[in-house]
């Protein structure tokens, strides 16, 4: 018997996100998911954790937008925890103090940084009340995560999958091409793709944004196509293709300040009460 | 007809969503053939292998084979199931879904209660996990059972339906299927030990569990007869997986604690302080199991690590540098002085007198000195021991006893009719008797 599968968002979670239901616009929510999974990645460097742990983290985080509402919980916490508890998944837990100060400094980065970039951080009293509420928010935010997504927190990777696939495309001569089908499997962390789609379709769309940007020519004429090699369907790529590409993206000043001010469930609220009529 | 009429429609242009119910089916099928055909007819289950027959040349099965056959509808390989198999997010139930009926037992993690499900009925085990005074978040060692359990689904391990929460964030329940005994309370009170064909169906059903973990990269830890449940149809499961972890290549990365396995079952590499250990420790326990069902008892009964090294050296010779190379270069190896040789393997036969020569291989492999050399399990299943006379005995013909956790009684055994007690009162009569 085969390992169980890991969970990909029904068509129904699809349709209708708990955040939109709740007057989010669309594309807000996800520029949201991007800056919570990037909040959670500055996190891992700045505590020197594994890769393996942070890329699961912002799957978790990934998928608890499909069954929760950002009017309910912030993606500050959110991320937070889902750091916390990937950690333990991947068998290199973190001190949860060591977590709190990282993500205090980059709280109120976000908060407090003028566009300067000129921002010194003032650190937390050692028995603050900062501390313990962000302790609390901490202990929460993990509890949510696994009780939300029902304690099926099975993560698969998609990097052993893309070794495989470039040793079989006989790619794996072009070092460019590796790392940047890498480097795409990684910014798309910071996309819904993973919680939508199974690693193969991911996997072939990162090979194929490579290849295509490398002019690297892959046999693509039906009936000889390399997706099919690895059971992706053309359609299903080319819609990774396109999440990971509108991350790049050039924003506009406000979308950029916007997102900032909008980490904790009190500020997605405020915003929705000023914004509620449109 | 019907499979080439469906292959020929651009399945790539249709969305995965779209996919009936049939559809799925028939995939999972092919994914998994060893699945009787659900909704489709005989007939045409029939005509599409026909239709695969004659237009699939021999070829190479495999991924590779696919686009070399146009006309046929893509085959998913089954590292790459179809989209419609993967479970959607689905959020913890309430505990108050089950009925909770009696305690089994109460450990450190938590307590065991039996519980039936509200719906259907069905009479499961709900173990409360004990999270009011965690320091560190949601305990990892609870995170590790759960998904151990998860990931490792067998026949032979004890199935975990769903995780469930109470009122409050502290209330976490795992939801088991119920199992009647644990084999630890069964031999201790079955009045006859197992037969040697029963023994053989139990180990082939562990190995078989402890195979299938090793091969989804995790070790158990803590395996023990305790910690093996049976049901009352001739099938164990191996249960209570609060120290299991899943391991790496190389082993030991993230670093890996002595304190694990239950002190008589536990390998001499970790007594000794090893600090990389793996698949090895969990085949020396079920040496250790394997040998208290031939007894009836448990091998090593020490109280103390030091009694247990004495314990092995004693029944199974002094390591030497040929039965255990790295003895050496063990932390705590300097510190224990080894007793003088002797001949090699006859304290085991000793104490195992009635078992023949094969059985007493398997065990000697189980309980070999060098984690390199010890028998894996994949291999243990294969030894001759399994395929000598008395075979393997069906799960089916195996008796039923009364379960201590559901509350039932053993019942007592027969009285056999006594002698005549009151011997003075029969005199008496004879004596009255006599005009």
């Amino acid at each position: 018997m085969s390992r169980a599968l890991y969970p990909l968002a029904s068509l129904e979670q699809v349709e209708k996100s708990p955040s939109r239901e709740d007057g989010i616009p669309a594309d807000l929510e996800e520029d949201l998911r991007a800056y919570g999974c990037k909040l959670i990645h500055q996190a891992g460097i700045l505590l020197k954790q594994k890769q393996v742990a942070v890329a699961t983290a912002q799957i978790l985080f990934q998928r608890f937008w499909f069954v929760t509402s950002m009017k309910q919980f912030g993606i500050g916490d959110v991320g937070m925890g889902a750091l916390y508890l990937a950690s333990k998944l991947e068998e290199c837990p973190l001190r949860m103090r060591d977590l709190i100060n990282v993500y205090d400094l980059l709280l109120q980065r976000a908060a407090h940084a003028p566009p300067s970039g000129d921002f010194r951080y003032a650190p937390m009293s050692y028995f603050g009340n900062a501390f313990y509420d962000l302790k609390d928010a901490l202990v929460v935010a993990e509890m949510q995560v696994l009780k939300r997504l029902g304690f099926d927190v099975h993560v698969v990777l998609p990097y052993g999958t893309l070794v495989n696939y470039m040793r079989l495309l006989d790619l794996t001569g072009r070092e460019d091409a590796v790392s940047r089908a890498w480097g795409y499997l990684n910014d798309a962390l910071q996309t819904p793709v993973y919680a939508l789609y199974p690693v193969p379709t991911i996997v072939s769309a990162a090979i194929l944004l490579a290849t295509r940007h490398l002019h690297i020519a892959l046999p693509s004429t039906p009936p000889n196509c390399w997706w099919e090699l690895f059971d992706a369907e053309w359609d299903d790529v080319w819609s990774v293709c396109g999440y990971v590409m509108r991350l790049y993206r050039t924003r506009s000043a406000e979308d950029e300040e916007r997102v900032k001010g909008m980490l904790t469930k009190k500020d997605v609220r405020r915003w929705l009460e000023e914004h509620g009529d449109r | 007809m019907s499979h080439l009429a469906e292959s020929s429609t651009p399945s790539r242009k249709r969305s995965r969503w779209e996919q009936t119910l049939d559809d799925a089916d028939e995939q999972l099928l092919q994914a998994r053939e060893s699945l009787p055909p659900k909704r489709r007819s005989k007939s045409k289950t029939q005509a599409s292998r026909l239709a695969d027959s004659s237009h699939t040349p021999p070829l190479p099965t495999g991924p590779l084979a696919k686009p070399l056959v146009p006309s046929a509808r893509p085959r998913h390989s089954i590292y790459a199931p179809p989209r419609i198999l993967y479970p959607s997010f689905r959020p913890a139930r309430s505990v108050y879904n089950y009925e909770r009926l009696n305690q089994i037992e109460e450990g450190s993690y938590g307590v065991v209660f039996r519980a039936r499900d509200k719906q259907t009925g069905d009479i499961v085990a709900l173990k409360k996990l004990k999270l009011d005074e965690e320091k560190h978040g949601f305990p990892i060692t609870a995170l590790r059972e759960v998904n151990a359990l998860m990931a490792c689904r067998h026949e032979n391990v004890v199935n975990i339906r769903e995780v469930v929460v109470g009122d409050t964030l502290t209330q976490v329940f795992v939801v088991m299927d119920f199992i009647e005994h644990d084999l630890k309370t069964l031999i201790t009170l079955m009045p006859a030990p197992f037969l040697q064909s029963e023994i053989k169906t139990l180990m082939l059903q562990l190995l078989s569990a402890v195979s299938h973990c090793h091969y989804h990269w995790i070790l158990h830890r803590d395996l023990k007869t305790s910690n093996l449940l049976m049901n009352n149809r001739g099938t164990i499961k191996v249960a209570d997986f609060g120290l299991a972890r899943r391991y790496g290549d190389p082993v030991g990365v993230g670093g890996l604690t002595q304190l694990v396995v239950t002190l008589w079952y536990r390998a001499p590499e970790i007594l000794l302080g090893a600090t990389t250990y793996s698949t090895a420790i969990d085949i020396w326990s079920v040496g250790c199991i394997f040998a208290e069902l031939l007894l009836k008892e448990p091998l090593f009964q020490a109280k103390s690590e030091l009694e247990l090294i004495s314990m092995i050296f004693k029944l199974l010779g002094p390591p030497t540098s040929s039965s255990w190379p790295d003895y050496t270069t063990l932390p705590l190896a300097k510190s224990i002085t080894l007793p003088p040789q002797q001949p090699h393997g006859a304290a085991l036969r000793q104490r195992f007198p009635y078992l023949t020569n094969a059985g007493l291989d398997l065990l000697s492999k189980m309980l070999t000195y060098d984690p390199e050399q010890r028998i894996t399990a994949e291999e243990a299943m294969q030894h001759p021991y399994f395929k000598e006379s008395p075979l393997p005995k069906h799960p089916d013909l195996f008796g039923s006893f009364p379960s201590a956790a559901a509350g039932e009684k053993r019942r007592k055994p027969f009285d056999s009719p006594s002698a005549p007690q009151r011997l003075a009162d029969y005199k008496l009569i004879t004596e009255f008797d006599l005009p």
